[in-house]
């Protein structure tokens, strides 16, 4: 270990990803725990929308001129991550030319280029929006990866010597003397790089500071340390189509409301939102209205959507917190600002800083403002870096002009590649050893794709998801879970194998849940007889205690049974093994 | 990456009322909502014969529905495996979800050779004139028996593979020294004039400079029925130039038949084709792709020669007593005859004609898929397609072949030397 | 002149086409009206007949199973005598291309995710492969080929008990194809024995067989002459050789399709493929044709009685929005809840109502409506579009198909003839 000041982040959102990236640029020894995967919480939760600052010209306008000069941030450091789709604000004849003048203005003000399209110029970019829409905005809004931002962010720590542990649940806040100094993890089963403990074993680390980057969870670390951090999670439905009805973001232009923004987002588009006050970021209702709000409400914008298939929705909880002085009733009224509670000032309980609200777009001003705060706190004297540098995949972006005969691959499968590897490409598919097939066809990703995210997050085929968007399509895994989880064996168990497939399997069931009708049902159903008829696996005798009693049943004609009925079947040579254990070992691998 | 952020104005442009902008404006279609329908059951793959016999060919569903939802709006790349689909369209009839995979397929080839073929190529200029074989027939149909000797010479051949990449490998079809529009002229015309049963006929190309006698038959055998037929202006169908990805060169000659055919209409006739393909040209890939004023209601008043006699009269009751000279047909149905629920129509109706033995040679494809076939990169793949077709025809009793399809008719006469008929001429010989 | 038949019937899957010939059977004129390819070529080609009642799996005697079905289940419709009537019908139509028939007992069969699935027909070529009888296994796959992995599919039999040994091996398919090749091309390549490719793969796969009895490929050892294919490799290396049945594209599902496809036209049923049915005609309550849609015009197709055999929600014969399920063609009465989350559970392998819906059959396979009225006297329901039976999880959607088919087209022919 080095002598630099050690940090401990909690939280493995893009706030905790962005800060211990700058912590470990400035050369400190930095480690960041996260319970479940990278983007468990909020951020792998959300509509993926890069701000331009829009949305906030009239209601917060410093959040506003924070976005507009992050989004250029972004676009600089994480090509690969961003998709700059342009935004439109797009009035409809029932919302008011008071609010769209307001909202022209405020994006002046801000310096967030903004230009009046007529209808008929906002439909020649969008051709499915509404034919009786008013006038629109357009403003630099664009779509960002969460998932790619945080692995980009996570990977360049670990680079600069970071020690990243995903599935470590904090279990207790170290309080010694008065002062936190590190904390209690306990480390879940998965294998892979990122898991360094046993499944169960708890670990303690210390560290110089501790900084609690959790978002909704603030207040559940918070009150481990003995602080109170009020947090006031909200959560938000987001509705996922199965094709790009539009390439540009769409909002509406009026006041902030439910259901008012439509995001293209890789080979989807995601219709949010909803702003509801829940009690337990991790236990609130999920409900049927809320997408049938989605769905009618931004039909008036883009029609389509009403006959439109969805493939899934998801719901997400903001980590929405104001001083407590201010007391707002409605959730919506809560500033979207970011707060950095140092509770040596606030609490008298040195060691730990807590930071609550914010939003993706800015998350790397964020970590910059904390890093600064910690390196002060710490005595460093080092400057951020994060701005210029860009995150690994986005260094040489001229990389993806040349993806199309290179690898072999067909060139959408190609093009879909480079844009999610970005200048890694070469890196993972060039130097690909071996066929390499296409393993998820909605996404078009290859087996050097997933052996990529293999190596980089482990056997835990959900965090595999995550870095390639492999069975985030329409077929919502039915065709590829199985084969992913063929490319995690050899290397390996198939018992490792099948928990993985079966997690996986279930995840996306989980979201599939909320799209079943039309062709989404149709879907399901087609999944269900695939995974329960073709393949039995729900009632896999490999997973049941129940041994099965294999002499029973029919080995072809012209065997005995050694059933007593006297009909004709079951095993017939003398090493069948009537309880169903199996006759002698064997090497899987040969 | 597009970048959004260069407002050019401040202020907003003139806004009238207008109508809604067509999604299809510049013949731009955008169908990634197509890829919707596709639950990716694979089954328009497994009915490919090009996927099965050429490993460079990804199957129809990457070619449509998935490379369709990977797009986005800006992207202009689509994969040149789009030039090895033959159009024979089976996809379309395979898909238990109505994705317009046909359509997605046409589409993506326009877009392809607009795009990114050169239009230098020999390639480019090859398929060109494939594509426009309506004209090529018109010219060599001026002087055919010239043009039969000049076609049929080996070294002509040879040049044309050399310089075209036309195949060597096929004969060209010989002209007739007299097409059926002159017969039709000569013989002045329709012989019943009826009120209430009107036929206009869509010869397409091939009866028209080929195979006339396909033509008279037809003729003979609809005015056997009583009704009169007319034989209108007309162009190619489009059929070789959507396989091709010459949608533009397909909607000129669209724009004039649908005009043609919509006056007609008016006057009470319904459209009868005897070619599959052109049928299957005006009834779904017209409405599919183009706009044209008239075009739904020429698409559905379209139809197959046999097609329509089977739901307007009594045609088993006609041939019960019909006989004709002991024969055995090897019967092929045609792709696009398939997609039109045609497959079995004359399987079915010859079955049970005295001296007739029908037998189909199954539900593989013929492989030549139109100018597919007469490309020099595709002969070997065309004939790999059609082996199973041939290998059926070989077994069956009959030696002769029969189908729709002028351009199957090639390849099954190329693949098995059998002379081809089509279903009209049997008919005519049954009933006339 | 109208389009005139006997019987017709709606959809060409598996229970309509067994309905067709069945009712050809009595001397019915029987037409046959299908729009697409049947699901039959998603399916694994295994003709499952039972296999799991209320969570106990897998069930060695469907037959003794059948009293623990729900009222509602479309077996309790037609009883064990209506599946074995289906199960005749389907031996005579496939011959000696399936086995199975010679005990009321399933059959254990190892599928591509390794895994073992009861079944009661299996096809010859998966036979010598069946995981109830124990010799020794080594499963073969092919390195670009992502959807059955012979190492971890050996590994998984492994762990469900099997009485034998069973290894896994990957092997380079002789041919090199792009990576991206369909099952239907290296098939082809077996099939017509391009560039050698049945000796060299004997080749290949010759060194690993040591010690085992049997070795198990994909299900994509050739097409028309998969039987050569099998014994040319058996001859040459010595051991039995089985296919291990795919999910799509399913070469297996294919070839049982095309086997149909020839039993129809020997029994001289009329096919009419290509359009949907979209409508209907009826007078004095009974139904008189059925219409077809050909792009724009509605032919109408004439019969004194009909099958509805149009397949559940995989085969478009059950249609939902997010308010309702719905029959689409006759808009008889399909039963849910009103709440769509009530249509699925949470867990994934849960009890899914969506998995059972369809219509509701009276005692002669007619639909009836919400009140338990038959929507027409001379109209029956087969196969998938029929409700009541959760077929993936209790491995019975063939034995459902085949039983209510053949059912429903006898019974269709019966009326005709009086």
């Amino acid at each position: 270990m080095s002598n630099a000041p050690s940090v401990l982040v909690i939280g493995g959102g893009s706030t905790g990803c962005g800060i211990v990236r700058d912590l470990a640029m400035r050369g400190l020894d930095v480690t960041l725990v996260e319970k479940g995967n990278l983007t468990h919480g909020t951020t792998g939760r959300m509509h993926g929308l890069l701000h331009s600052g829009g949305r906030y010209a009239v209601s917060d306008q410093s959040s506003a001129r924070e976005c507009i000069a992050e989004n250029r941030v972004l676009r600089r450091i994480a090509t690969h991550c961003v998709e700059m789709t342009g935004g439109l604000f797009v009035q409809r004849p029932e919302d008011t030319d008071e609010y769209f003048e307001r909202k022209l203005e405020g994006c002046r003000e801000c310096g967030i280029p903004a230009e009046v399209l007529s209808a008929e110029e906002a439909r020649e970019i969008e051709p499915h929006l509404a034919a009786d829409i008013e006038r629109a905005i357009r403003v630099p809004d664009g779509a960002v990866d969460p998932f790619r931002l945080c692995v980009a962010n996570a990977a360049d720590a670990v680079d600069h010597g970071a020690r990243v542990e995903t599935h470590a649940e904090v279990t207790d806040v170290l309080v010694e003397d008065g002062e936190v100094v590190g904390v209690e993890v306990e480390h879940a089963a998965g294998e892979g790089p990122f898991v360094h403990g046993e499944a169960g074993e708890r670990e303690e680390i210390y560290a110089d500071h501790v900084i609690n980057a959790t978002g909704a969870w603030a207040g559940q670390i918070g009150e481990m340390a003995g602080v109170d951090v009020a947090v006031r999670p909200s959560k938000g439905v987001m509705t996922i189509m199965n094709v790009r009805q539009v390439d540009t973001v769409i909002n509406r232009c009026k006041p902030k409301g439910d259901a008012d923004i439509v995001v293209p987002h890789e080979t989807t588009c995601i219709l949010g939102t909803t702003d509801v006050e829940v009690d337990d970021p991790e236990d609130y209702p999920e409900e049927g209205w809320e997408v049938d709000l989605m769905i009618d409400t931004l039909s008036e914008l883009v029609p389509m959507l009403s006959e439109a298939r969805t493939i899934r929705s998801f719901w997400g909880v903001r980590p929405l917190y104001e001083p407590p002085e201010v007391g707002s009733d409605d959730p919506t009224d809560i500033t979207r600002d970011f707060f950095l509670l140092d509770h040596d000032d606030r609490d008298d309980l040195p060691g730990l800083t807590s930071i609550v609200g914010g939003k993706l777009t800015t998350y790397r001003l964020m970590a910059e403002r904390i890093a600064d705060h910690v390196c002060d706190r710490l005595g460093v004297d080092a400057e951020c870096r994060t701005a210029e540098e860009p995150l690994p995949g986005s260094e040489d972006f001229s990389v993806l002009r040349d993806w199309m005969d290179e690898f072999g691959l067909r060139s959408p499968v190609g093009r879909r590649s480079a844009e999610r590897l970005g200048s890694r490409i070469d890196e993972v598919i060039g130097e690909w050893d071996g066929p390499n097939p296409t393993v998820c066809e909605c996404e078009a990703v290859t087996r050097a794709e997933i052996h990529d995210a293999i190596d980089g997050a482990g056997s835990e085929l959900n965090a595999v998801r995550l870095r390639t968007r492999a069975s985030m399509g329409n077929c919502q895994g039915a065709f590829c879970c199985h084969r992913m989880a063929n490319e995690l064996v050899p290397e390996y168990d198939e018992a490792v194998a099948r928990d993985a497939l079966d997690d996986l399997y279930q995840e996306r069931w989980t979201g599939e849940r909320h799209a079943l009708w039309g062709q989404q049902l149709s879907q399901a159903m087609l999944k269900h007889l695939l995974h329960a008829t073709t393949m039995n696996r729900d009632a896999d005798p490999a997973a049941s205690d129940e041994p099965v009693d294999f002499g029973a049943f029919d080995a072809g004609p012209g065997t005995v049974s050694t059933a007593d009925d006297g009909r004709e079947s079951g095993v017939t040579t003398d090493d069948a093994v009537a309880d169903g254990g199996t006759s002698g070992g064997s090497d899987a691998d040969s | 990456m597009s970048d959004a952020e260069f407002p050019q104005s401040t202020e907003p442009t003139v806004q009238d009322d207008f109508e809604p902008v067509s999604v299809f404006e510049d013949g731009e279609m955008d169908l990634r909502p197509g890829a919707d329908n596709c639950y990716k059951c694979s089954v328009c793959d497994t009915t490919c014969p090009v996927a099965e016999v050429d490993d460079d060919f990804p199957g129809p569903k990457f070619q449509g529905p998935e490379q369709w939802r990977l797009k986005r709006k800006d992207d202009v790349e689509v994969d040149d495996s789009i030039m090895s689909c033959s159009n024979c369209m089976r996809c379309d009839d395979a898909c238990p979800s109505g994705v317009p995979l046909s359509q997605m397929h046409n589409t993506a080839r326009g877009e392809y050779v607009d795009e990114q073929m050169s239009k230098l190529s020999r390639e480019y200029v090859r398929n060109r004139i494939l594509a426009n074989y309506g004209t090529l027939a018109r010219l060599g149909s001026k002087v055919p028996r010239l043009t039969n000797l000049v076609m049929g010479n080996s070294l002509v051949q040879r040049l044309n593979e050399k310089l075209l990449g036309i195949t060597a490998e096929r004969d060209f079809p010989a002209f007739a020294t007299r097409t059926f529009r002159e017969w039709w002229r000569e013989r002045g015309g329709p012989q019943v004039q009826s009120e209430d049963k009107r036929v206009a006929y869509f010869h397409g190309c091939y009866s028209n400079y080929n195979t006339p006698e396909v033509g008279k038959a037809m003729v003979r055998v609809f005015e056997e029925f009583g009704y009169e037929v007319v034989v209108p202006r007309q162009r190619c169908s489009g059929t070789p130039m959507f396989a091709n990805g010459m949608l533009d060169d397909a909607e000129r000659a669209a724009s004039v038949n649908v005009s043609e055919l919509s006056d007609l209409l008016e006057e009470g006739y319904d459209v009868i084709a005897s070619c599959t393909s052109c049928s299957m040209s005006l009834r779904q890939e017209y409405p599919e792709l183009f706009q044209l004023s008239g075009i739904e209601e020429v698409a559905a008043n379209t139809y197959e020669s046999l097609e329509y006699l089977r739901i307007h009269e009594d045609l088993d009751g006609a041939l019960a007593d019909a006989a004709v000279d002991e024969q055995a047909f090897a019967y092929h149905a045609p792709c696009h005859a398939r997609n039109q629920g045609l497959d079995r129509q004359a399987v079915e109706l010859f079955r049970e004609v005295d001296g007739v033995e029908m037998e189909d040679v199954g539900d593989s494809c013929s492989g030549i898929s139109g100018t597919y076939g007469w490309k020099e990169e595709k002969y070997e793949t065309s004939m790999k397609i059609g082996e199973d077709m041939f290998e059926h025809m070989h077994d069956a009793a009959g030696e002769v072949g029969m189908t729709e399809c002028p351009t199957c008719s090639m390849q099954m006469e190329h693949g098995t030397g059998y002379e081809i008929k089509h279903p009209l001429q049997l008919l005519e010989e049954a009933l006339c | 002149m109208p389009i005139r038949d006997d019987v017709v019937v709606i959809g060409g899957g598996l229970a309509g086409s067994m309905a067709a010939l069945s009712a050809a059977e009595s001397g019915a004129g029987v037409r046959l009206i299908s729009h697409k390819k049947s699901t039959l070529r998603q399916a694994s080609g295994l003709i499952d007949v039972l296999g799991a009642v209320d969570g106990d799996a897998p069930i060695a005697d469907p037959f003794a199973a059948l009293d623990r079905l729900p009222e509602e289940h479309p077996y309790r419709v037609v009883g064990a005598e209506g599946i074995r009537e289906g199960l005749r019908r389907f031996d005579d139509v496939v011959g000696d291309r399936y086995l199975g028939s010679h005990t009321d007992r399933n059959a254990l069969v190892p599928t591509h995710g390794g895994t073992i699935k009861p079944t009661a027909r299996y096809p010859v070529s998966v036979a010598p492969g069946l995981a109830s009888a124990a010799e020794d296994t080594l499963l073969v796959g092919f390195r670009g080929l992502t959807d059955f992995d012979p190492v971890a599919a050996a590994a998984h039999l492994e762990a469900a008990g099997v009485p034998f040994d069973v290894d896994g091996a990957v092997v380079e398919f002789p041919i090199q194809f792009r990576d991206d090749a369909r099952t239907t091309r290296f098939a082809k390549a077996i099939d017509e024995d391009q560039e050698d490719v049945r000796d060299r793969l004997a080749g290949t796969v010759a060194a690993g067989i040591d010690g085992h009895d049997r070795v198990g490929f994909p299900a994509m050892l050739g097409d028309d002459h998969g039987t050569a294919v099998r014994e040319y490799l058996e001859d040459r290396l010595g051991v039995a050789v089985f296919q291990i049945p795919t999910g799509p594209p399913s070469l297996l599902g294919m070839q049982l399709e095309d086997q149909l496809i020839d039993a129809l036209e020997r029994a001289e049923v009329r096919l009419s493929t290509g359009n949907p049915a979209v409508g209907y005609e009826a007078e004095d309550g009974r139904l008189t044709a059925v219409t077809v849609d050909r792009r724009g015009q509605e032919v109408p197709y004439h019969a004194t009685e009909f099958v509805l055999a149009t397949g559940g929600l995989v085969g478009k014969g059950i249609d939902s929005d997010r308010e309702s399920v719905s029959e689409p063609l006759f808009g008889c009465h399909v039963p849910h809840p009103e709440d769509r989350y009530e249509w699925s559970e949470s867990e994934a392998f849960g009890d899914h109502a969506f998995a059972r819906f369809g219509v509701v059959p009276d005692d002669d396979l007619r639909p009836t409506d919400a009140d338990s009225a038959v929507h027409f006297p001379n109209l029956r329901a087969a196969g998938g579009v029929l409700g009541g039976a959760d077929v993936a999880r209790e491995k019975s959607a063939a034995g459902v198909s085949i039983a209510t088919g053949t059912y429903a087209g006898r019974r269709a022919g019966e009326e005709v003839a009086q």
